[in-house]
């Protein structure tokens, strides 16, 4: 069990720089996820702290020790990878073996481990079986079961329910879950996938193009989203965005004519509104009008997509009795429902 | 048409399949299987290739199970086997092993080691027989007595004969197995190795129980290809010891060789094909053990 801390970590590929400079403090026993698009640096990180890739500059510290120059065997971590990387020609139980085969653990001690880990997957029926022989939720049991049987200080997660249906991704997901309130060892996970970000994390690390945007709880990023790459990115519908004006009183007026008193200092100076979709309904007096141009009907609620002056938006109706298609509706908003941006540099005003 | 039109989707494809399959099915018929089917029929009986043919039942056969010179080519055949397979797959292996890590000039010592695959067997046999020449002519011989080492008969010497025959040919075979090794070694996903450096093993257990085992489907092949090479093999010995092919006293001389010189030396066509008979069985029967032996996990 131990914490872990980036400080300043930077990775160059020749004379490219894909991270640059990251910070971060993860706790002992917390659950880190580092979400953001392909190519945003996130796997390049958890490679460093894995040490799969060397350190360009910075420090990567594990339970308080620098490990840039320890081999990822001297780090007292385990990773689980993306297509699992267990081997084919050997059974579930030498799988699992394979990660203790360095340790100089006596014979007996082994295999009372193994059975631990098989034991609390549920896997000790399964293991005489080949990986071939088992469904991907199994395999990818098999590899946590690796990892954990080495018990390491830190559990490294790469995107690992990615080659999972969407059934099963929200099990494992779950499994995983129990299984840090279970065993409470630190992880850091990577995906691309805000949904998995939002429900496994303690702590959600936002990054894109090898910065980190916003370090925070889930609830904290959804509600208070430093940016509007934040804002877009996370919550499963992506938040409208709204080209506005900032007036002297603190009003916001909307480019396509509706007005909310913000009460933020202000000089005329452009900026965008920004609304989830979660949080913007039909109502009299809205902000913004629209026409209904799709419906997707969701049970309890129903989506809709408006065109307005703005362009299309997308707000929340009631399932029961939802606009008509092609009906012309008003669209409104909670005042505290609204973040308001910077509309050159993207940085939240409030 | 109207009666392809009125078949179903599944009767339309098997129209389509035979009709392409046809060329390959009747080249086999015409080129391999007639042939095949005429040695075996040729090698119960006697022919001199321009007189009539006779019955003689087993008696070909017969002559070779008496035949020293048989038991002899036997057994060279299988030297060259046991011998060259095991020593190129071994090379292949290791040059392909570390030729994959290698970045620098890579593209261009694959192309090196692919080379003698493209090079005629004669020119390179017989490159290979001015190597093995006496001082001052051999390079081999030069470069010992440089040294001040005693001469070596390379190919005049019956102990000595059938391993320098047999280098050049395993030199030969050695890029085409170098580039499917590498294509084998490509295959394995990085995250095994990095999954498995994060465990901490050491290179051996790698090799050993992780790149060796994912190689096998990969080994199974090399293996059966080389020994079908290995126990035809003809163009090599026949050209570095022309003189006197399979010689010195039959030191060198492979099935293929005694085939060849029973029918084309000695008209004997009869026995040559009862000869050719006994290698296709030989050859069946090696390459089903070694299927049977590397498939099973």
């Amino acid at each position: 069990m131990a914490g872990l801390a980036l400080r300043d970590l930077r990775k160059s590929y020749g004379t490219t720089e894909v991270l640059h400079g990251i910070d971060l403090e993860i706790a002992d026993g917390e659950f880190v996820v580092l979400v953001g698009p392909s190519g945003c640096g996130k796997s390049t990180t958890l490679r460093m702290i894995a040490g799969l890739e060397e350190v360009t500059s910075g420090v990567i510290e594990i339970g308080g020790r620098e490990v840039n120059n320890l081999e990822p065997k001297e780090r007292d971590i385990a990773m689980v990878f993306q297509n699992y990387a267990i081997y084919p020609h050997m059974s579930v139980k030498k799988n699992i073996a394979f990660g203790l085969r360095s340790s100089k653990m006596p014979r007996a001690d082994k295999e009372a481990r193994i059975a631990d880990v098989a034991a609390l997957l549920g896997m000790t029926e399964l293991l005489e079986r080949k990986p071939s022989q088992l469904s991907g939720g199994q395999r990818q049991r098999v590899a946590i079961g690796r990892a954990m049987v080495r018990d390491p200080a830190v559990f490294l997660f790469d995107e690992p329910l990615s080659n999972l249906d969407a059934q099963l991704r929200t099990q494992m997901r779950l499994e995983i879950k129990k299984l840090h309130q279970r065993v409470g060892t630190t992880i850091v996970f990577v995906t691309h996938d805000q949904v998995e970000a939002m429900t496994l994390a303690d702590r959600i690390v936002i990054m894109k193009d090898g910065h980190i945007q916003q370090v925070g709880t889930p609830d904290e990023v959804y509600r208070a989203p430093a940016n509007m790459f934040v804002a877009r990115f996370i919550g499963a519908l992506s938040m409208n965005i709204l080209p506005a004006t900032l007036e002297a009183g603190g009003d916001v007026v909307l480019a396509s004519g509706g007005r909310v008193p913000m009460g933020l200092p202000g000089t005329g100076r452009p900026v965008m509104l920004g609304v989830r979709p979660d949080d913007l309904h039909p109502q009299k007096g809205g902000l913004i009008d629209g026409t209904v141009t799709v419906r997707e009907p969701l049970g309890p609620e129903t989506l809709i997509y408006a065109e307005t002056a703005a362009g299309e938006i997308v707000a929340k109706a009631d399932g029961r009795h939802p606009p008509e298609v092609g009906s012309t509706v008003q669209l409104g908003a909670r005042a505290e429902d609204l973040h308001l941006f910077d509309a050159q540099s993207g940085v939240s005003l409030r | 048409m109207t009666g392809y039109r009125n078949l179903t989707i599944r009767q339309k494809q098997i129209v389509w399949a035979w009709t392409f399959l046809a060329v390959p099915v009747v080249f086999y018929v015409v080129i391999r299987f007639y042939p095949t089917g005429t040695a075996i029929l040729i090698s119960f009986q006697d022919w001199n290739l321009l007189g009539s043919r006779s019955w003689s039942g087993l008696e070909n056969y017969r002559t070779l199970v008496a035949d020293p010179v048989f038991w002899k080519v036997f057994k060279n055949t299988f030297l060259y086997l046991l011998i060259g397979t095991p020593v190129s797959l071994v090379l292949a292996f290791v040059i392909a092993y570390h030729l994959d890590k290698l970045r620098f000039a890579h593209g261009f010592l694959r192309m090196l080691y692919f080379l003698p695959f493209m090079t005629s067997a004669v020119a390179m046999a017989w490159v290979w027989r001015w190597f093995y020449q006496g001082v001052p002519i051999g390079l081999f011989n030069n470069m010992l007595a440089s040294m001040g080492i005693a001469q070596v008969e390379f190919l005049n010497s019956t102990t000595n004969a059938l391993p320098a025959v047999l280098a050049p040919a395993v030199w030969a075979g050695l890029g085409f197995q170098i580039i499917i090794f590498m294509a084998g070694l490509r295959a394995i996903p990085t995250s095994y190795y990095e999954a498995a450096k994060i465990d901490g093993v050491g290179w051996w257990t790698v090799l050993t129980q992780i790149t060796i085992p994912l190689l096998r489907p990969t080994i199974v092949f090399i293996v059966v290809f080389s020994s079908i090479g290995f126990l035809r093999i003809f163009d090599h010995v026949f050209n570095m010891t022309t003189n006197n092919p399979g010689g010195p006293l039959n030191a060198t001389k492979p099935l293929v060789l005694m085939i060849y010189e029973t029918a084309f030396t000695n008209y004997d066509m009869g026995y040559a094909a009862a000869q050719t008979v006994v290698l296709f069985v030989i050859l069946l029967i090696v390459s089903l053990i070694q299927l049977r032996l590397l498939r099973s996990t």
